[in-house]
């Protein structure tokens, strides 16, 4: 007997065993359930993921699966696995503080943004006051998103029609009371997606390029340089959306085409000037500025102390009257005031003004608010031209999600590039005082406006967040190219942004909207098949064999066991 | 979660045909091989149609109905009717009475059409987070289809089999079976010139397969009285 049931047990076993790869081979079959047939599918963006100093900041978490629910929801009801829809239009931003400040739990938060923010839009160039109102309540919310730490997903995404029909459903949902949860149907959101890894080793690229001057005969002495400098990177708190058009995209556009002018004077030797011009596009720009030390420190020593001056130029593109030129050394010194005094007079003829700013450096805030400064820090004589009269807090107007095209002006720009450049030649060619305009409109040395419009456009359509951007880059290429055209020697330096900041990779992502059902209604429609199958075998029975049948089906058949004893 | 619904929408395509075989006294007289047989034939059946379609019909990009591509589907819809034909008159079984040999082979042949027909959308479909009623309607049509099937078996085996019937009903036989054997061409009509959605063309064909399966077995009871 014990053996019998030895080997009962070995069959048992290896049956078992042989069913495990079926078993398996099922399991994974079953796994496969698509994912990748929703109904709809939006692009969204999602917020920034940083660290300063390993103090954590932005969004933590990436991956979504939740049902959506919309403001309407009753009071006091649990959001923590659900997808908040925020639409910009709607958005109160004293709840959101409240929620992030008191740590509630969500599952996400997912902002709709009216078409007018999409990067490629170009339409509607009048800025409405409604506009404008979307803007100021974007900017808050940016900052108050920025520098928080979320510890949900948070999406950007624009709105359109699909999303304007689900946020109606899940409003009138919520409003009846009936929050969508696992049991009660309603849309899920889905965004998957890996979890965020920290970029190792972001790089800044910053570019320059060399324009010389003619050097007079029997003259050995090293000719003076004047520089310009914008900085073309931003930040912002959706980095893929990050185009940043007036901060700094006006000031690489002004860079672009006062090389431009000036590389027509300097082709020919008898208008070249005395002085070498630098162009020079920096990178690092929100980080205090890190790209432009870098590039100072790793210029030669001689050329840099051949440096007169350097223009820096940032967000001149929505001004109208009045631009300001802010400095860091006094400005009763000699220099500071022949450089003002050659602006204002070009500015006068121009039509409008200039303003001169002083802001004394702190050499034990590491805070860098304006690019000039760093130049300072190294003995160069700088400044930086402007519209913000107020220096920028860290990670302040660097290219947030209202900056778009729509913001800038191109006539701003053209009188901005006008102003550089007609001052930088009265400078070089010696004509202060004197009622020479070089670049006259009509000559052939205009501003040309669709140079301006074109490299505008691509650069409001262009996110450009340093780590974010690789070593080759598409943008780096083209803009190195283009200072390639104008002058005499371009290099390219990369650097690693290191320091204080470390970033997190996933900006970008598609979200699936699925319209589910609840499980009572699966449970229901069981029930109503399974009702309908009985009915059907009772008819069949009934009408092919009888009644009889039918009833003798349910009564037990006679024991077995009474017949054989 | 989702496969709860596509175990729902399968016992609701596929659960009927087991019935109908467990509840008539099909399962006594042990016909499955019958069925078997009935649902190879119907897969020779699709093959030779889906060689003769690819040839013939010209794929129009628009839902126009062009009476021509439909009367040319129509055509060969009726190699259709010549494998039931196959199936009913040709094949050899075992002695089974003519009343239980339409029911076997018109259940085979339903089960056969509904495995090639609805089985791959429902496994790729219903198994899906995102939840549509098609799958539900497609069970629906399943029904309707199956019961379509035997009526057709029904009126084939009087047309082919049974050699003295009532001279009267013999129009109305072949016309119903015309009825029948038509359907496919009928519902591709309603959806595009009348503009028909889904669940419209479902509860149609519904209720017409209820009304062909109430006349054809009208018809057969009539015809199983010795004639005059």
């Amino acid at each position: 007997m014990a053996d019998e049931k030895k080997s009962k047990q070995r069959h048992r076993v290896m049956v078992l065993e042989s069913m495990y790869p079926v078993v398996a081979l099922m399991l994974i079959l079953v796994a496969c359930v698509e994912l990748c047939d929703a109904a709809t599918v939006v692009d969204v963006y999602r917020l920034i993921q940083y660290d300063i100093s390993g103090v954590p900041f932005g969004s933590r978490f990436s991956s979504l699966n939740h049902h959506a629910a919309s403001l309407s929801f009753q009071r006091g009801a649990d959001l923590s696995r659900s997808v908040l829809i925020l639409p910009l239009r709607e958005l109160d931003i004293g709840f959101v503080q409240d929620y992030i400040s008191q740590k509630q739990s969500l599952g996400g938060l997912l902002i709709l943004l009216p078409q007018t923010f999409r990067p490629g839009n170009v339409g509607g160039g009048s800025q409405s006051s409604e506009n404008d109102g979307f803007r100021n309540l974007l900017a808050q919310l940016e900052k108050l998103l920025v520098h928080g730490n979320i510890p949900f997903p948070v999406y950007f995404a624009f709105e359109n029609e699909d999303t304007d029909a689900m946020l109606a459903d899940v409003k009138k949902n919520d409003a009846l009371g009936q929050q969508a949860t696992a049991t009660t149907g309603g849309y899920k959101l889905v965004i998957s997606v890996s979890e965020p890894r920290k970029i190792a080793s972001p790089t800044i690229t910053n570019i320059q390029g060399w324009l010389p001057g003619s050097r007079a005969d029997g003259d050995s002495n090293q000719l003076p340089t004047i520089a310009v400098v914008a900085s073309y990177d931003t930040f912002g708190a959706a980095p893929a959306l990050s185009v940043g058009s007036d901060s700094n995209g006006s000031g690489v556009v002004s860079l672009l085409e006062v090389a431009r002018l000036f590389s027509i004077l300097y082709s020919n030797p008898k208008t070249r000037g005395r002085y070498n011009l630098l162009f020079a596009l920096t990178s690092g720009g929100p980080y205090n500025y890190e790209g432009t030390q870098k590039w100072l420190k790793s210029l030669d020593q001689r050329m840099r102390e051949s440096i007169d001056y350097a223009i820096c130029l940032n967000s001149i593109g929505s001004w109208d009257n009045e631009l300001l030129i802010h400095v860091s050394k006094p400005p009763d010194n000699a220099y500071i005031k022949q450089i003002f005094e050659g602006f204002s007079n070009v500015a006068e003829d121009l039509g409008f003004q200039v303003a001169l700013k002083h802001k004394k450096i702190n050499i034990s805030n590491s805070r860098v608010a304006w690019e000039h400064e760093q130049f300072s820090r190294l003995r160069v004589t700088a400044a930086t031209l402007s519209e913000l009269s107020t220096p920028p807090e860290l990670l302040e107007n660097t290219g947030s999600l209202s900056d778009t095209r729509q913001l800038v002006n191109e006539d701003a720009i053209i009188k901005g590039v006008k102003l550089v450049a007609e001052s930088l030649a009265k400078h070089i060619y010696g004509h202060q005082g004197k009622d020479i305009k070089i670049f006259a409109d009509d000559s052939s040395l205009a501003v040309n406006p669709f140079y301006v419009r074109s490299w505008l456009d691509l650069l409001s359509q262009t996110p450009r967040v340093a780590p974010f951007l690789s070593k080759n880059d598409p943008l780096i290429m083209a803009l190195k190219k283009e200072l390639e055209d104008y002058t005499a020697e371009v290099s390219v330096q990369h650097e690693s942004l290191d320091g204080s900041f470390t970033f997190y990779d996933s900006t970008k992502a598609s979200l699936n909207i699925y319209q589910v059902a609840s499980v009572t209604f699966d449970l229901l429609l069981l029930l109503v098949l399974g009702s309908y199958l009985i009915v059907l075998f009772s008819f069949l029975v009934i009408t092919t064999r009888g009644l009889d049948d039918l009833i003798s089906l349910f009564r037990r058949p006679p024991s077995r066991k009474v017949k054989m004893a | 979660m989702t496969l709860f619904h596509f175990f729902n929408c399968a016992i609701l395509t596929f659960g009927p045909h087991a019935v109908y075989y467990s509840a008539t006294p099909l399962s006594e007289y042990d016909t499955l091989g019958t069925s078997v047989k009935a649902a190879v034939v119907y897969l020779a059946t699709a093959l030779v149609k889906l060689v003769c379609l690819a040839t013939f019909l010209q794929v129009s990009e628009s839902e126009v109905f062009d009476p021509y591509q439909e009367a040319l589907k129509a055509m060969i819809g009726f190699i259709d009717v010549a494998g039931l034909y196959y199936a009913l008159a040709q094949l050899t079984h075992r002695n089974i009475s003519q009343n239980h040999k339409f029911q076997a082979v018109g259940l085979g042949w339903a089960f056969a059409d509904s495995v090639l027909h609805r089985l791959a959308p429902l496994w790729v479909g219903a198994r899906g987070l995102e939840f549509t009623w098609d799958y539900v309607l497609q069970g629906l049509e399943a029904n309707a289809n199956l019961v379509f099937t035997i009526s057709l078996a029904a009126l084939g085996s009087l047309m082919w089999l049974r050699k003295n019937k009532p001279k009267s009903l013999i129009p109305i036989i072949y016309t119903c079976a015309v009825i029948i054997a038509t359907m496919p061409s009928i519902t591709s009509y309603l959806k595009r010139v009348m503009g028909w959605h889904f669940p419209k063309i479902v509860g149609f064909e519904l209720v017409t397969s209820l009304v062909m399966a109430f006349i054809s077995c009208q018809l057969f009871i009539l015809c199983q009285r010795p004639s005059l």
